[in-house]
């Protein structure tokens, strides 16, 4: 009947307003559930998110060691001419010739943060870090040297 | 010459500067403006003269109705903005014949018979009162233009419906209908060679 | 009850003591006219820190909080900066009536404020046909948004101010028929009447469920007048730019601006006098020692706090519900509030007419 379907068209109008509009009340009355991060107040507490991406870093661990073995593949895997791997060649043990990273530079300012080259590295070398704050008076400082001076390359690490 | 003389030469002249740029103006919308102004000074003289409800009904319906439904079809018309060009000279003579007959009439009627001075008591007509008379019967009630416009206004109404009432619901079904057809036509393949077949694209990374 | 009478009839004794009638007229209109801007302008800084507030936190944000305790002094520094900046004429635009807009707009704005009650005998002009002056004057609000639009000479302007006008002549209809209910069963277009036909007992509460519909009713035609969230698609953004102001920058913008504000403010203010009684206090009935003590609490207080508790229903509306296509707002208006309310209107009458009502 037309008056009936008209009635409960108003009805289930009205319940699905008064759903949308009970979410917003709930949140509005709970001022707990706000999510801002009041930035450079919380600075000392601030956590970023597992997964953001802030910078390309390169971990190194007690002994002054890291885990990139200069293979470039960080280097043709960047979209647009971040990263510039400088490699050398070392004499193992043995006495032969082993290519060994030398200078691992980084140009935060022509970065993306696409994270491509993390997921290029086979050694686990690189990582994306949580840093955020680029912001510098002299651009030249955004060319990063990311191996620590004196570092070498991880024992085992092929 | 005391206060409230003043305030009604000062929205006489207000209207009538106001009608005469409505009439004079060669932009259509700016037109509309100065006439639009002109009706609200209209309608301050009646709040002037303290009869409120007309004042009301004043702005309802000549400034909110119908000068905005002017102003919808002047959006609505081609090339409003352009600037129009001057009347020619006969018409120009022609009104200001009919303008100079009209001011010589009236003129004459007032030289005449001049205004009376019998309404000298203030209007005290409440709203109630207005309602009352429009529904009386006796007299001077006004129940049969009232119940005659009402009726007007209610074929008026209805016109409005049966216009925008939807097709009857055969034609909705044909409408329905044809796409259809169509989309049929378009999935069936013409030629026998062609393996492409774009309602089951799993066969092809199957070959 | 306490009553503001005194204080008004007080300084309009001074002034008659000391001056010819003419002059009192003339500061007691000076001295109105001050009230009514300041008002004015502590309205529209507070109205838009609440929308501002109101939106963040139905949003989980936290909105402005750096200028004051909560960001209160946000908007003025926001007004500061639209006062310094230029306000820009675009070549093409009707250069007079591009002007003339947002002075129509505020101005009609502030005849609007004349017949509300805001408290116990305080009130600019109790004229005898108060919500007919309003629904009347309201209809002019309408032609400043059109003149903007035109003058801009600009197609998002044009488009803004041609589905406003569409809206608001649509809207003015069920917005008035709610109206009409409570002046049924008052019987009377004078806004201290149908506050003291409330004396015991709001009407909204008195009326049983068709003044509640009228109520509802009302609520969505005022959000629909105002040009706001569900109903704005006269500045629908994404699709508009800004509408109908698009064009405009500087204090003309903010004429704009506030004389929206200050609407809202006017349609909840009649909505809380019509509907739940004005500076009236909430009285039940014959409980005369509950009535007493709701008495205490000044009438001033009761009318502003109704009102703004209307202005976060509608700013609730605005931060929940999503923009309403063209023919879906012209359908939800003819199709389904005027049919009710013109039925509602019916049923109220028949209730008026039996004294069904408390």
């Amino acid at each position: 009947m037309f008056i009936k379907e008209y009635i409960s068209e108003i009805a289930k109008a009205t319940k699905s307003l008064w759903t949308g509009m009970k979410l917003t009340g709930h949140y509005f009355v709970r001022p707990k559930t706000v999510i801002t991060q009041q930035y450079p107040d919380n600075r000392d507490t601030l956590k970023m998110a597992d997964r953001f991406r802030g910078e390309v870093t390169m971990p190194h661990d007690e002994n002054n060691q890291h885990a990139c073995t200069g293979c470039t593949a960080c280097e043709l895997a960047c979209p647009n001419a971040t990263i510039k791997v400088i490699t050398k060649f070392e004499l193992t043990p043995e006495n032969k010739k082993k290519k060994a990273l030398d200078t691992f530079v980084y140009h935060l300012d022509m970065c993306t943060l696409c994270g491509l080259c993390v997921d290029a590295c086979p050694s686990g070398a690189i990582q994306m870090g949580q840093n955020f704050e680029h912001s510098v008076y002299d651009r030249s400082t955004l060319t990063k040297k990311l191996n620590k001076p004196g570092s070498k390359i991880r024992e085992g690490v092929e | 010459m005391d206060t409230s003389a003043i305030i009604f030469y000062a929205i006489a002249a207000f209207t009538l500067v106001m009608g005469l740029m409505a009439v004079t103006s060669s932009k259509i919308f700016r037109s509309a403006i100065w006439l639009l102004l002109s009706m609200v000074g209209i309608a301050a003289l009646y709040f002037w003269m303290q009869v409120e409800f007309i004042a009301a009904v004043q702005i309802i319906v000549y400034v909110g109705g119908i000068v905005v439904l002017i102003i919808f079809s002047i959006f609505l018309t081609q090339q409003a903005g352009t600037k129009m060009p001057g009347p020619s000279l006969k018409r120009i003579i022609a009104s200001a014949l009919a303008a100079l007959f009209g001011l010589t009439f009236s003129f004459n009627l007032i030289n005449h018979y001049g205004f009376s001075s019998a309404a000298s008591q203030p209007f005290s007509l409440s709203v109630s009162d207005i309602g009352v008379q429009m529904l009386s019967t006796t007299e001077h009630g006004y129940i049969l233009p009232f119940e005659v416009v009402s009726l007007l206004l209610l074929s008026a109404m209805v016109g409005c419906i049966v216009i925008a009432l939807k097709p009857p619901k055969e034609n909705v079904e044909r409408t329905v209908a044809a796409p259809e057809n169509i989309t049929v036509n378009i999935t069936e393949p013409e030629e026998e060679n062609v393996n492409v077949n774009i309602r089951e694209p799993l066969i092809i990374t199957e070959v | 009850m306490y009553s503001l009478h005194a204080i008004t009839n007080s300084v309009q004794n001074w002034l008659n003591a000391r001056l010819s009638s003419t002059w009192v007229l003339i500061i007691e209109s000076l001295i109105v006219i001050v009230l009514a801007i300041a008002l004015f302008a502590a309205l529209g800084l507070i109205l838009v820190w609440l929308e501002r507030k109101v939106a963040a936190h139905m949003q989980i944000r936290l909105g402005p909080n750096r200028l004051g305790p909560a960001g209160i002094f946000q908007t003025s520094a926001d007004t500061l900066k639209l006062i310094l900046k230029e306000g820009l004429t675009p070549d093409g635009a009707d250069k007079f009536l591009f002007n003339f807009a947002p002075f129509v707009v505020m101005i009609v704005a502030m005849l609007l404020l004349a017949p509300i009650a805001f408290a116990n005998g305080f009130q600019i002009w109790n004229i005898n046909i108060g919500v007919l002056y309003i629904s009347a004057i309201s209809s002019l609000s309408v032609i400043g948004i059109l003149i903007a639009g035109w003058a801009s000479n600009n197609k998002y302007s044009l488009l803004g101010a041609m589905r406003s006008g569409a809206q608001i002549v649509s809207y003015e209809l069920s917005a008035g028929l709610s109206i009409l209910t409570i002046v049924v069963l008052t019987g009377s277009l004078q806004m201290t009447d149908i506050v003291q036909a409330q004396q015991n007992g709001w009407w909204i509460f008195k009326g049983h469920i068709p003044v509640i519909i009228a109520f509802i009713i009302f609520i969505i035609a005022a959000t629909a007048e105002t040009n706001r969230a569900p109903f704005d698609l006269a500045e629908a953004e994404s699709e508009l730019t800004a509408g109908f102001h698009t064009e405009y920058s500087g204090m003309k913008f903010a004429l704009f601006f506030l004389a929206e504000y200050i609407n809202i403010f006017i349609v909840c203010a009649i909505g809380a006098t019509l509907f739940l009684g004005g500076w009236m206090p909430f009285h039940m009935g014959n409980w005369t020692q509950f009535n007493h003590v709701m008495d205490f609490i000044p009438s001033s207080i009761w009318f502003f706090g109704k009102t703004f508790f209307l202005i976060f229903l509608i700013m609730w509306f605005r931060w929940t519900f999503p923009r309403l296509r063209v023919d879906q707002l012209l359908n939800l208006e003819w199709k389904y509030l005027l049919p009710v309310s013109l039925f509602n209107l019916l049923l109220v009458t028949l209730i008026a007419i039996m004294n069904w009502h408390f």
